[in-house]
């Protein structure tokens, strides 16, 4: 019969796990009739590095600094949020100069986490300028934390009790500099990229999210932020000072991919009004807890702590039996559930438009395997 | 492990026609215009991705130009953690590789496992070269970007066998 | 008060337990325990409330898996931990029904654990290689008391 001949099959197209590397080890498989895609579904598993599984082989100190690398470009809220599991567990209570340094600390790691997402994501739309604009001002911002506290990327710097070093003068005047230094920088990004009809006509009306969608498949971040849904923890659950600042939390009206990328860009000018207040209000005091045991052994007994990551919600949950070694320590992850959501928002959607879509979703594929 | 140049008549013999001149500038070539494959595994593919941007610049050292597609690179950087479900896809890479190829396991992930090796570990193969050859090691978690661009000359050198300014660099 | 809605409408249910956690210590506002063929319902009851799926967690004693589901909002706080006791060789039932998102989530306890979900669309190894032959968190109890 002639129909026959004309059939449409499918075929299936591998995407990774090796591609250019802004997003890790991710493969996605993709069934496709012509250039849209019916199936794609994410094979997961090539970061896998066994952190859970060196949790029950680590006293607790031992495994702090694994949180800097399960996800490395947020770490110091991955740190922030299993320090304040264990001192649940074990009654610690941080005292205030050493919050605010942590605050400090933990939003400037958010800038350069939204930095480098957002020119690694136009580096995945075609565009090669912003990624060289936002990789300088990122290191501006790194080698403020590199004086703080020795690392570039994978920090361990929270202790138990508090954080281990000072700030002084030289890094309060280099962070007002920053702060300075990067809302100029930000109408350069406006010119550059948010108006340019290219890039809005690759993000408007791409890959919708409801907010129902949001609620069944559990997304926290900017994924959820952008569809309409103002979930923060820093402002629903407040942990640490944050209660003390007055900042704003963006959201987007449509849920398509450029809402998500405007909710990560003003979610880095509210970053800073966070870092000016604290740098304003932080109090003199000790940074440390007095009394922090030699030996971590907390009761037993099970904690959950969650923490606002650059990516979403990070839950860190601890379950104690009495040892020193912890008897299960489950990461939540963000990108965990931001990513569950990627077969059904890519039916029917053209490849261009899929790394889109993965792009504004953040990943970052060894937090996912941990 | 180098292939081509030099090095290869130590494991072939002295060639027939050796036109030494010609082989000189080929080196030369191929150790300044290196184009290194988009491999970031981990963490170590920031740092790789760093120093590839302004601040550290790997272009001016003719390394810049990152091709995604095995095919048409010459330099593996190995940068972060090989789990076991990767590793026959770093193999299969490296066969794609056309010679003469080099690799650079940057980070201590790639050259001994890092921080995830510990006796009962069952998730990573620890360190790039239990599966295919590396010619430059680069410490750290993850190393500084001047610390790669350190691997990139070093590598450099076992390519052409010649030092960069060593007579100013070792006073 | 979220809380007190939660409490209403898992009432009929019949559940071992559900009551108030104390916040401070362990970050859950109220703890329910259950069987395991009730929890479709349970997660029927959270989705009608518009709560969310925020982790699920496999736990290895020594008689039993623990399953830990942890449900929160986003209009109101209110974080729900739901423990669930499975013996060692039976299938606990799936909510990626209800919950889409507990799809990949039932999908790792399997690969860590082994634990079985009946009525899982896809029950393959996540994390792992497909091949591989272990499930790398089950414990090795020796002598040692049981702690639930």
């Amino acid at each position: 019969m002639l129909e026959r001949g004309l059939e449409e099959k499918t075929y299936v197209l591998n995407l990774g796990p090796q591609h250019p590397s802004t997003h890790g080890v991710l493969r996605v498989e993709l069934e496709m009739e012509g250039e849209f895609i019916t199936k794609a579904d994410p094979d997961i598993g090539y970061g896998h590095r066994g952190h859970e599984h060196m949790a029950e082989n680590r006293t607790y100190p031992q495994f702090l600094p694994n949180m800097g690398r399960v996800d490395y470009l947020h770490a110091l809220a991955y740190n922030q949020g299993y320090c304040m599991a264990v001192e649940k567990l074990i009654g610690l209570t941080v005292p205030e100069r050493g919050e605010y340094i942590r605050v400090i600390t933990a939003e400037l790691n958010r800038i350069t986490s939204h930095l480098l997402w957002v020119g690694a994501y136009l580096l995945d739309l075609g565009a090669f300028t912003p990624i060289l604009y936002s990789f300088d001002d990122r290191e501006n911002a790194l080698d403020l934390l590199d004086y703080l506290t020795g690392s570039r990327l994978t920090y361990c710097f929270y202790r138990f009790g508090g954080v281990p070093v000072d700030i002084d003068d030289d890094f309060t005047e280099g962070c007002r500099k920053f702060i300075q230094r990067l809302r100029h920088r930000f109408a350069d990004y406006d010119d550059l990229v948010t108006k340019n009809v290219i890039f809005i006509h690759r993000t408007r009306d791409v890959g919708f999210i409801t907010q129902e969608q949001c609620i069944k498949y559990g997304l926290t971040g900017p994924m959820l932020r952008g569809s309409g849904i103002p979930f923060d923890i820093r402002k629903s659950e407040p942990y640490s000072v944050y209660p003390q600042f007055d900042f704003e939390i963006p959201i987007g009206e449509q849920g398509d991919v450029l809402d998500r990328y405007l909710v990560r860009v003003r979610e880095m000018e509210q970053s800073l009004r966070i870092i000016e207040q604290a740098l304003d209000q932080i109090p003199q005091g000790p940074i440390m807890a007095e009394k922090v045991p030699k030996r971590i052994k907390p009761a037993a007994g099970e904690v959950y702590t969650a923490v606002e990551s650059a990516r979403g919600e990070f839950g860190c949950f601890v379950v104690s039996a009495g040892d020193p070694k912890p008897y299960r320590i489950k990461l939540r992850v963000p990108s965990f559930g931001n990513l569950s959501i990627l077969p059904e928002i890519a039916v029917d959607t053209l490849v261009a438009d899929l790394v889109a879509i993965l792009g504004s979703i953040d990943v970052v594929v060894p937090e996912i395997d941990r | 492990m180098v292939q081509g140049g030099f090095h290869l008549e130590k494991k072939t013999g002295a060639p027939l026609i050796h036109i030494g001149l010609v082989e000189e500038a080929l080196n030369l070539a191929r150790a300044n215009s290196l184009w290194p494959m988009t491999f970031g595994l981990a963490c170590c593919a920031i740092e790789m991705m760093a120093t590839g941007m302004a601040r550290f610049d790997l272009d001016r050292f003719g390394a810049g130009v990152f091709r995604p597609s095995p095919r048409q690179c010459d330099l593996m950087i190995i940068a972060g953690t090989i789990s076991k479900k990767m590793a026959p896809a770093v193999v299969r890479l490296w066969e794609q590789m056309p010679a003469p190829k080099w690799s650079i396991a940057m980070g201590n992930c790639a050259i001994s496992g890092g921080p995830f090796y510990y006796p009962d570990q069952y998730a990573i193969v620890p360190g790039a070269d239990l599966i295919i050859p590396v010619d430059v090691y680069v410490p750290g978690c993850p190393p500084r970007p001047e610390g790669l661009l350190e691997g990139i000359l070093v590598l450099e050198e076992l390519i052409t066998q010649r030092g960069r300014l060593r007579k100013f660099r070792d006073a | 008060m979220l809380k007190d809605n939660i409490q209403k409408a898992l009432a009929p249910l019949n559940l071992e337990q559900v009551a108030a956690g104390e916040y401070d210590k362990t970050g859950y506002h109220l703890e329910v325990t259950a069987a395991p063929e009730q929890m479709p319902e349970v997660a029927k009851a959270m989705l009608s409330l518009g709560c969310f799926l925020e982790s699920l967690t496999g736990l290895h004693y020594p008689e039993h898996f623990t399953l830990v589901y942890h449900f929160n909002n986003f209009r109101e706080l209110c974080r729900t931990a739901v423990h669930v006791q499975v013996p060692l060789d039976q299938e606990a039932p799936t909510i990626s029904h209800i919950y889409p998102g507990a799809n990949w989530y039932e999908r790792e306890a399997y690969d860590l654990y082994g634990i079985r979900f009946a009525g899982h669309p896809d029950l393959r190894r996540i994390l792992l290689p497909f091949d591989a032959d272990f499930h790398p968190l089950l414990k090795k109890f020796e002598e040692k008391p049981a702690d639930a």
